[in-house]
Parts: structure tokens; C-alpha cells; sequence
């Protein structure tokens, strides 16, 4: 089934809803929008699964902070993603350096929590790079479906509701 | 400013036991700039405390607030408001900046989220170092700008002592430092000599009033021009 995700206004990139019945997990991708000049086509790889989420299109990986993360994951995602540029492809030249120890960071958080760390992950995709990104989305696919849903995730208290692909 | 870093998640929730409705409240003057407890690191520690209390399966309602300097009694108004709603106050202020929030609420627990380590500088991204003890007597004049008290690991007044290899002080050999802590009586002696001055150090310094310090009670400033 061809799936076109939509702009919902910002940049957010909607991955189009496959099931309703009950709540699917949802992937979260922040990417910066050098390494990932057509959020949407992400959005749309992704929409062919059984997940629902966003894309969300950033100036650099760099400017993700760590609360945007925590936040995400409390309130929103089961998996969530940050996309950057390899480090020495970086047009704010450290930007991708400090996305990784902001990731970092933010996993020691989830440590501290009892949240497993991979909820958060990252890639570095050299800009325009297909097979990178394809593998990245399968990977965002394979660490959702084996962690399933997100315990920490507000008003989802043992994952009730949640159904798991 | 004075310098702090956050306390164990596990203890944080620990104080927080029993409380369902809680205001974070942050600095955004020495904390923030230390990364500690500005207005990002509470939304930071906000949400991984919804995270922790949604894990345990406890529903706390948790707000966020942020004061240009907690230890102020006139910013604090407005936490002060928004307190009331509240059945305790974590506060990622220092330790100065908790009590005075605390005098403001009588009725409320305000607990530390950091643990308030001392007065320093931002020597480099990511790095603060301690550079002062409020020693009550300063001695910085004598020795070039940097004080032996705080940087020298013996507090020598007339040193160095017989440990500095390679420009560096000997408790490196005590435990790892990243990076190292260099011998702060090598860096007077060479600060000493570009200013041409060095024949400060032939004046062997006296003992010191520690009372002035930490070690002659709680201390007090007290301007009569100032009162009200
Ligand atoms: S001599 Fe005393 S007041 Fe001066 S910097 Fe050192 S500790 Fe602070
Ligand atoms: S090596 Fe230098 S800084 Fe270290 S204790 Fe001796 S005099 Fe002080």
C-alpha cells in the first residue's frame, strides 16, 4: 500500500495510521535537516509499518536538548530517534559531536529511571544517503517491536491499551 | 557563582516520598550556568521524574517554575504563589537559595535536588573549578590572583610543599583527575614572575585568622547604611 505522509503544519511529518482499534507504538524522529532533507519520505517508511509517529525536521541535531528528549519520551514516544550528520559532515561543526553527548546524557537519565537505554537512540546519515537511512528506519523498527511499549510513557501504567506489532 | 550537581535520581524521589502534587523550581543565575539547575534542567529533571513516578505507578502532578535568583527574597514571589498549590518544593537552587525559598514557605517541605560543592569558575566548557573558600581574609594581592587556599590541595600560604612533578600537584598521585590539577604555588610562582613581582614570595605569610572563615561560626554582613 503507497502511503504519502502529510505535513501537519511546523515540521512535523506524520507517519500515516495503519490500525485504530488500539494504540500503536509510536517512533519519534528528530533529524536534522541536512542529513535528512526529505523528513517526509522517513515519515512515509516508517508509515509502512505497523507504528504510528512523526518526524520532526531540526536546523542540526545539535539543537535537540536533553529535556526535549525526556519530555518526548514521557509524554509521547515508546522509541525515540535523533538523526544527525557524520561528525565531520557537521555545518555546525561540533553539532553532531554534541548530539551524541546529549544522547549520552539523556541515557544515563533513562539508566537512573529503570528505563532501558535504547529507547533513545541515534544515527549519523550522510546527507542524501538511502541505504543508510533505510537501515536506520529498519533498526527504529526492530528496537520498537522488541522493547515494545514504553512504561514510562504518562498514562500507559504496564502498557494497557498498547498492542505490540 | 557557586557551583552544584544534581543528586541521585533514587534519593530525589526518596525526599519526595508521599507527596502527589510537587513544584520544581529552579535558578537561573550560578545553577544554570553550572548545567545544574536552571530553568532547562528543571524541565530535564521534571520529566524524568514523571517517567520514574509513572514506573512505581504513582500519579504526582509536577509543575515547573524558575527564578533569576532563588536566593533573593524579592524574585521569589512568584514561586511563592505558585508553592501554595503545591504539598512540596523540590528546588534545584544552592543550598542558599532552598533556604531562603524555604523561610518563604512555612508550611511547605522544600527539599535540595543538588548538592551545593563551592565557589568557582567556569574554567573551560564543562569544566568549573573550585577557586575560592571565602576564607573571610583574602590573600589573593600577596599571591598573584590565585589562591592557595582553595587550589593549593594543602591550603599551604607558603609553598610549594616538596610534591609538585612536572607542574603538577601531588594529589594526582592520590587519586585520577581529569584533567590534572596542577600545583597552584607553581602557577603563583609563574604568575609572580610575568608580573614581575616575585620577590612577594620572600614575605613569608603568617598564620592565618581562620575564624574570619568557616571555622568562626555562622557569619554574618551586616551594612547599617543599608537596613531598613
Ligand atoms: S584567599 Fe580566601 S577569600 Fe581569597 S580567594 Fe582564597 S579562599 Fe577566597
Ligand atoms: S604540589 Fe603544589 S598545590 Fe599540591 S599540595 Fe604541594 S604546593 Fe600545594
Amino acid at each position: 500500500m503507497l502511503q504519502i505522509a502529510f505535513k501537519n503544519g511546523g515540521n512535523d511529518y506524520l507517519m500515516p495510521e495503519v490500525r485504530t482499534m488500539s494504540r500503536k507504538l509510536q517512533i519519534v524522529v528528530l533529524a536534522c535537516q541536512q542529513a535528512l532533507p526529505e523528513p517526509g519520505r522517513l515519515a512515509a517508511t516508517l508509515g509502512n509499518s505497523d507504528f504510528k509517529g512523526r518526524v520532526v525536521a531540526e536546523p542540526c541535531s545539535s539543537k535537540v536538548e536533553v529535556f526535549q528528549m525526556l519530555r518526548i519520551l514521557s509524554t509521547e514516544a515508546d522509541l525515540l530517534w535523533i538523526i544527525g550528520c557524520p561528525e565531520e559532515l557537521c555545518r555546525f561543526t561540533e553539532g553532531s559531536f554534541r548530539m551524541g553527548r546529549r544522547v549520552d546524557y539523556a541515557r544515563n537519565y533513562l539508566a537512573e529511571i529503570g528505563l532501558e537505554t535504547q529507547r533513545l537512540g541515534m544515527s549519523r546519515i550522510p546527507p542524501g544517503d538511502e541505504q543508510a537511512l533505510t537501515e536506520a528506519a529498519a533498526e527504529m523498527q526492530r528496537l520498537a517491536r522488541s522493547l515494545g511499549p514504553n512504561p514510562a510513557r504518562s498514562g500507559s501504567p504496564g502498557g494497557e491499551g498498547v498492542s505490540k506489532p | 557563582m557557586i557551583v552544584g550537581t544534581r543528586k541521585p535520581l533514587a534519593e530525589i524521589q526518596d525526599m519526595l516520598k508521599g507527596f502527589d502534587r510537587i513544584l520544581l523550581s529552579g535558578c537561573d543565575t550560578c545553577v544554570a550556568e553550572c548545567v545544574a539547575g536552571g530553568r532547562k534542567e528543571v524541565a530535564e529533571l521534571a520529566a524524568a521524574l514523571r517517567m520514574a513516578f509513572q514506573m512505581a505507578g504513582r500519579e504526582v502532578d509536577i509543575r515547573e517554575n524558575s527564578v533569576d535568583r532563588q536566593c533573593i527574597h524579592e524574585f521569589l514571589l512568584d514561586v511563592v504563589e505558585q508553592a501554595e498549590s503545591a504539598q512540596a518544593v523540590l528546588s534545584l537552587a544552592c543550598g542558599a537559595g532552598v533556604q531562603a525559598l524555604a523561610a518563604h514557605l512555612p508550611e511547605i517541605p522544600v527539599f535540595p535536588a543538588l548538592n551545593t560543592l563551592f565557589i568557582g569558575e567556569t574554567a573551560e566548557r564543562g569544566l568549573w573549578l573550585e577557586n575560592c573558600r571565602g576564607c573571610g581574609d583574602c590573600l589573593l594581592g600577596l599571591t598573584g590572583g590565585i589562591c592557595p587556599v582553595t587550589r593549593c590541595a594543602k591550603s599551604l600560604l607558603n609553598g610549594p610543599c616538596g610534591g609538585p612533578k612536572n607542574g603538577l600537584c601531588e594529589i594526582n598521585l592520590a587519586r585520577e583527575f581529569n584533567p590534572e590539577v596542577p600545583c597552584a604555588w607553581l602557577q603563583i610562582y609563574e604568575r609572580l614572575m610575568a608580573l614581575g613581582q616575585l620577590d612577594r614570595l620572600m614575605q613569608v605569610a603568617r598564620p592565618k585568622d581562620w575564624s574570619q572563615g568557616d571555622a568562626g561560626g555562622p557569619r554574618r554582613v551586616l551594612r547599617p547604611d543599608q537596613r531598613p
